[in-house]
């Protein structure tokens, strides 16, 4: 795909951005707080400066820390730029994000990558009893699904959602 | 009351046995329900060798202590809340807030009931499959989580005396014989095998 991209091939270039656009956004508002203008502002300039300069990029598994480096910088940069205009601004919002929280949203981001590829079967009871935080009982009234196997449904699912981030490194 | 979950295990039981704080049986049945989940999870993290859920139980275990965990000082907050709205010629009068503080009051009590059926059904699951060695502390998780749902289940009784029928005392009563099923099948496991 990168190979693509660097040929000027726009469908590529597409396919990239949505493939990355979830991880630049999750930094720039999880990781920096930064609100939707801004954020907005941050990510165009992210993928800009990325297109401009695919040639230095040696490969996929490299794009996505360069993204997240790019990405980092520019929300540091308007933080500042923000707080110039701004002297009211948190100040605290003037430190970069802690590694293990920018850690903490690629593991979400790639969680939720995983969650696409299982089962509907498995990925129904997953979101209903850890997203949405429904009881066992209410589980199986609405998928129609015995009591007793709802703890081990959601097992399986477990497992298959390890397999799937496992898989993807 | 959000300093709960940061107390000492001392200064928790000091503080159940003080009197006048409204927010003790609340806060023993969501505590109650906590660790009783906390059980269960130990006895799965104790049986990944052999059992191949294990893993998927712990973490639903833990999910639950987690739900069962917030809810502690949810609890004080809305019991306090409630009393203060009860007081005479307070609240009542004043702003109609009697209604919505019982309802907050019952209503906590009511997940935590709900949550406490979860324990007791996962820790008969556990007490059906885990390793030799922990299994007595998964049926000590379903009788714990049975007596959660129990206190719970009163404080909702309790809570929704003064506004008459409501459906969530059903629900809690639905609650409590589920767990108290979940619990007597853990009790009739066989023993070592």
């Amino acid at each position: 795909m990168l190979e693509h991209c660097r040929a000027g091939d726009e469908v590529a270039w597409a396919q990239l951005v949505a493939q990355h656009e979830r991880y630049v956004y999750a930094i720039c508002t999880r990781g920096y707080s930064l609100g939707a203008a801004d954020a907005e502002d941050v990510f165009q300039e992210a993928f800009v400066r990325t297109w401009h300069q695919l040639d230095r990029i040696p490969d996929e598994p490299a794009l996505r820390a360069w993204l997240g480096q790019v990405t980092r910088r520019l929300c540091i940069d308007r933080l500042r730029a923000l707080k110039r205009t701004r002297p009211e601004a948190d100040a605290g919002m003037d430190q970069p994000a802690p590694g293990d929280q920018l850690g903490d949203i690629e593991r979400a981001l790639d969680v939720h990558a995983a969650l696409a590829g299982l089962c509907d079967e498995h990925r129904e009871v997953l979101d209903r009893f850890f997203c949405q935080d429904h009881s066992y009982a209410q589980i199986s009234v609405d998928l129609d699904i015995a009591m007793g196997t709802v703890a081990s449904r959601i097992s399986r699912g477990l497992a298959g959602l390890r397999e799937h981030v496992d898989a993807d490194g | 009351m959000a300093d709960l979950l940061d107390a000492s295990l001392r200064e928790l039981l000091d503080r159940t046995a003080a009197p006048g704080d409204p927010a003790s049986g609340g806060v023993a049945a969501a505590t109650a329900c906590a660790m009783a989940a906390g059980l269960v999870t130990m006895a799965a993290r104790s049986s990944v060798e052999t059992w191949d859920e294990a893993a998927g139980i712990a973490a639903q275990a833990l999910r639950l202590q987690a739900r069962a965990s917030e809810l502690v000082p949810i609890a004080a907050d809305a019991f306090a809340a409630a009393i203060s709205a009860l007081r005479p010629g307070e609240g009542l009068v004043r702003d109609g807030a009697l209604g919505p503080a019982l309802d907050a009051a019952a209503d906590v009590p009511l997940r935590v009931c709900s949550l406490a059926a979860d324990v007791a059904e996962l820790a008969s699951h556990t007490a059906a499959h885990a390793a030799d060695d922990v299994r007595p502390d998964a049926v000590v998780a379903a009788g714990l989580a049975t007596a959660a749902a129990y206190a719970a289940a009163h404080l909702v009784s309790v809570n929704l005396a003064v506004t008459g029928d409501d459906p969530r005392r059903q629900h809690a009563d639905a609650a409590t014989s589920a767990a108290r099923e979940a619990r007597d099948r853990a009790q009739t496991v066989e023993g070592p095998r």
